[in-house]
């Protein structure tokens, strides 16, 4: 045990933590959750973390959506201390079972919903028949590869944002090309659940998968795989774009024609993966900015400081361990239905989901829909 | 304590389209997942929980081609001693049966005081090997086990019956126990765990080690022969409701407030 | 002539429905090739079983001890190899239960006898049989033969075989005597653990609305609630949803969990594993909703409905609100 002691505090570089206390200040889920991030930097310091560390149920309410790390005055990494524990935690397999499932799932058939791993392109049969999709692993060549993800792949909600991208590219005369049954899990969140070994088979499976088929540039449309592919792969093989950034060089290039008009109050939500992980702020306001008609509105908490759905980290397969405390997501739509807005606009898939939810639970079904970026401009593309 | 686990690695068809193969005697199994047999899985999970509380050791034997080391190196992973892959082509076609006889031979050669499999196998289903194994070794045993508690040369067990109902009942050790799912809550072996057992020793044993002869296993040493497999037929009682969602809302409401008594 | 026996199968002085539905098989058999049907009762104190048993037997074999007053693996095994050895019967049929499949495979190896497993179906042509069993859960047959000569085991699945009204046999009950001493077992049956009885009683509604496998996740099981409490059903569900500790033990139909017989049974996300099918079907009416329309459940539901439950589950809910209000 002091081994790993010693392990977690220069592994995680935590004698250089001072306790100012802004790490836990600015996390989303501290108000509800045991989870303080403060106190386990503390811990950690003084060699008390790995006690009890498989009650430690609070170490998966994290969202990982970086905040701690970001206003870490120090610059140290209060994040990846989280990520380390669940790291123990997965190594002694003693994790719940809706992660153990998700985990299980990637590791077989690359994605973590459960599905077969040769279903992944069965959305495109959905699409209309003169809609043709170049695919890497048939022998097609683009100049992107289109890296769809496992949940616009397989979720039946987030298709339909896929399958708006797809309209809208394909208007914007963007050559693309998609992996096809190729494609499987980019890692994000599987490195963020604490399976650092998964996450590098994935890592390595991918970049040979890359490299057979000689891609330079990938398009990603969810902000995670975006995130991984960008920040966590190999350095120097390829560009990674997501899908707001090249469709915004196409609108300024001209290639987007925006017509139909959308008389609606919309706000935009900003994913914590594409926002203040990756400062992609501007696109998507660009993007909504120009569908005529409709009024934007900006949400206070906004940007950086905007409001994580509690999406993240693996959340999507874990309940938070707190019985109390509203759901961050129904908070935000609140604050969307209070500001007047009729759309909240996103552009992450696991956001439009939980934002999605957020919209039932809290009973604003009549108020405010939530929808990604995309289908708002293939709405005002048609 | 020494413990033996008995496992096999099947198919996962719960979730995916199955089609007959061309031999008409199998599924074609291209483009499946294949893991630890679910039942096996709670088996090995149960042993592991046994020996961190008892200490001991626990060894898991499997009969099948070298595909089978992947689910032995995952045992291995989430915390078995040692593993043995029992394989020889005279093995291939056996029933439940000439499966209870191979294991028992490979059993017979290795100390132990309890033995677990699962209930049955998600493939072949036959959910016979654990008591006939226990026959073929002059031992008690019992099935359907969802909870375990061993005492002083003995093990207390709780047996699943029908309708919610449990037996209780104890045996003397050696024992055989075959597992019902839900007993526990087996462990994630995580890819750093696999990793860390990649290079561990999987003992193979052939029919002429474990002095088997080939009429006595394989086809040759089985009970049942089988003939073919075909998809069941689906559907015939269903009349199936089409229509927009609303449009079959309105049915089920009908269907509810004739049959159902819905006011 | 030849000889079917049944193990008969009971439990705390009743006689367990799969024990009429093997009689009822053996009858066809006997019937084809002029047999005769045999049934063995052991226990203790259940004279008026073996009474009721002569309706369909020709013989029946009751062996009372009191050492038999509960089933044990042990006992059962000692029993039955003397009164097979003795009865020599060309097909011995038990039960693929939870006493069944606990000492026909120790029997069947004991006694040297080719034991085919949980078939569903038993066809004899002469001397041959041909039967049918499920692989992979349910989703594929398989048609087995013996590659041995008889005699022969097997064991049937729960429900697989319909009880026919027939003329009664009229048969004799005939006590043999326990080959049981007071020698110590290796196995003792210590108690029953009844199931404990919760807030909800499944067996008492209704309306049933069951969830399986296919909800994917706890997070999802409100959404089905809600549809239960806006039909006036109660939630119920398959065995895996108890395993993964969504729902609690006491929701749980089938063979392991309860056995219902509600007006309505709506399958939501269940693919129709026997074990589950067992527990329901007696149902009324049962709707099923699943998106692979390969699904054996809907060979039992007397409504399909072909959809992805997550899309179809909510706007049932909303419009038969809707509607029960107007």
């Amino acid at each position: 045990m002091e081994n790993i002691e010693m392990n977690f505090a220069e592994k995680f570089e935590l004698y250089g933590c001072f306790q100012c206390g802004k790490c836990t200040g600015g996390c989303p889920v501290s108000l509800k959750s045991k989870l303080n991030i403060r106190r386990l930097m503390m811990e950690g310091i003084l060699g008390r973390i790995s006690e009890k560390i498989s009650e430690r149920e609070e170490l998966w309410d994290c969202t990982t959506c970086k905040t701690c790390t970001l206003r870490c005055p120090r610059g140290l990494k209060p994040m990846d201390l989280i990520i380390g524990m669940r790291g123990n935690l997965v190594e002694e397999g003693h994790i719940p079972k809706t992660i153990i499932d998700a985990l299980e799932s990637v590791y077989k058939q690359g994605n973590p919903w459960g599905k077969q791993r040769n279903k992944r392109t069965e959305w495109l049969k959905t699409l209309s028949e003169e809609v043709s999709i170049k695919d890497y692993s048939k022998g097609d060549r683009a100049e992107y590869l289109y890296f769809v993800g496992c949940t616009p792949s397989f979720d039946p909600r987030i298709q339909e944002v896929a399958k708006a991208l797809v309209s809208v590219m394909k208007k914007a005369e963007v050559d693309f090309g998609i992996l096809g049954n190729e494609e499987q899990c980019c890692g994000n969140e599987i490195r963020r659940m604490g399976e650092a070994g998964l996450f590098e088979e994935l890592v390595d499976g991918n970049m040979q998968c890359f490299e057979s088929h000689q891609i330079e540039r990938i398009i990603a449309m969810c902000p995670h795989g975006f995130n991984a592919l960008k920040n966590e792969y190999p350095q120097g093989k390829f560009e990674v774009s997501h899908t707001t950034q090249v469709l915004a060089k196409s609108l300024e290039e001209g290639k987007l024609s925006l017509r139909k008009e959308i008389k609606k109050v919309v706000t935009y939500h900003d994913p914590c993966f594409l926002g203040k992980q990756n400062q992609v702020f501007d696109e998507p306001r660009m993007l909504l900015s120009a569908i005529p008609g409709l009024t934007f509105k900006e949400l206070d908490r906004s940007r950086e400081r905007s409001l994580c759905c509690e999406g993240g980290g693996g959340r999507m397969w874990v309940e938070s361990s707190s019985e109390s405390g509203q759901r961050l997501a129904e908070i935000r739509i609140q604050d969307a239905v209070e500001l007047g807005a009729e759309i909240i606009a996103t552009s992450c898939p696991f956001c439009v989901l939980t934002l999605e939810d957020a919209v039932k639970t809290s009973g604003n079904e009549e108020k405010i829909i939530v929808k990604d970026v995309m289908e708002l401009l293939a709405d005002s593309m048609e | 304590m020494n413990l033996i686990v008995c496992i096999k690695r099947v198919p996962e068809t719960a979730d995916a389209d199955v089609s007959i193969d061309k031999s008409g005697k199998d599924i074609d199994k291209s483009g499946l997942a294949f893991d630890l047999n679910e039942w096996d899985s709670y088996a090995i999970e149960e042993a592991i929980r046994l020996k961190e509380k008892m200490g001991g050791t626990v060894t898991v034997l499997s009969i099948g081609g070298e595909d089978s080391n992947e689910s032995l190196r995952k045992c291995l992973a989430m915390g078995a001693d040692e593993a043995m892959r029992l394989t020889d082509p005279a093995f291939d076609g056996s029933d439940g049966l000439a499966r209870a006889k191979i294991l028992a031979e490979a059993i017979r050669k290795i100390p132990y005081d309890l033995i677990l499999t699962g209930t049955q196998a998600e493939d072949d289903g036959y959910g016979q090997v654990g008591a006939a194994l226990a026959e073929l070794l002059g031992i008690p045993h019992a099935t359907l086990i969802t909870r375990l508690e061993v005492q002083e040369k003995k093990v207390k067990v709780h047996r699943e019956l029908e309708g919610g109902l449990e037996e209780v009942c104890e045996m003397d050790l050696p024992a055989v126990l075959t597992i019902q799912t839900g007993i526990n809550e087996p462990r994630y072996v995580s890819i750093m765990g696999i990793r860390k057992v990649a290079k561990k020793e999987i003992k193979t044993l052939n029919a002429s080690d474990l002095s088997l002869k080939a009429e006595e296993v394989g086809f040759a040493g089985s009970d049942i022969r089988l003939e073919k497999v075909y998809l069941p037929p689906t559907g015939e009682g269903a009349e199936i409701l089409e229509g927009k969602p609303e449009e079959i809302a309105v049915k089920v409401f009908e269907i509810l407030k004739d049959k159902g008594g819905l006011a | 002539m030849k000889e079917i026996l049944v193990i008969a199968e009971h439990r705390r002085k009743e006689m367990r429905d799969v024990t009429w539905e093997m009689l009822s098989k053996a009858r066809q058999l006997a019937e084809g090739m002029d047999g005769k049907i045999g049934v063995a009762l052991l226990g203790h104190g259940i004279n008026s079983l073996a009474e009721d048993l002569r309706s369909k037997a020709h013989q029946v074999f009751l062996i009372e001890d009191p050492r038999l007053e509960v089933y044990n693996a042990e006992t059962y095994q000692r029993v039955l190899t003397q009164l097979i050895i003795e009865r020599k019967p060309f097909l011995t049929l038990i039960g693929h239960t939870a006493m069944g499949m606990d000492f026909a495979p120790s029997l069947a190896v004991h006694l040297k006898m080719p034991l085919a497993t949980d078939c569903i179906g038993i066809d004899l042509s002469g001397e041959t049989f041909s039967l049918t069993r499920q692989l992979y859960g349910g989703k594929v047959n398989a048609t087995v033969s013996f590659s041995k000569n008889g005699p022969y085991m097997v064991t049937v699945r729960s429900g697989a075989f319909p009880v026919m009204e027939k003329d009664s046999i009229s048969g004799e009950v005939i006590s043999y005597p326990s080959p049981l001493s007071d020698e110590g077992l290796a196995r003792r049956f210590l108690q029953y653990v009844d199931a404990v009885i919760g807030e909800v009683d499944i067996t008492q509604a209704d309306i049933l609305v069951s969830v399986g496998r296919g909800i994917k996740e706890a997070d999802n099981i409100p959404m089905v609630k809600e549809f239960a409490d806006a039909i006036g059903g109660v939630l119920a569900c398959s065995r895996p949803v108890v395993d993964k500790k969504w729902l609690p033990k006491e929701r749980q139909v089938g063979t392991s969990g309860k056995t219902v017989k509600p007006k309505v049974y709506i399958a939501i996300g269940i693919s129709g594993a026997f074990q589950h099918v067992a527990g329901m079907k007696g149902s009324g009416t049962v709707i099923a909703i699943n998106k692979d329309p390969k699904a054996p459940i809907f060979s039992v539901a007397t409504y399909g409905i072909v959809a992805d439950l997550f899309k179809m589950v909510p706007v049932l809910k909303e419009k038969i609100k809707e509607m029960r209000k107007k």
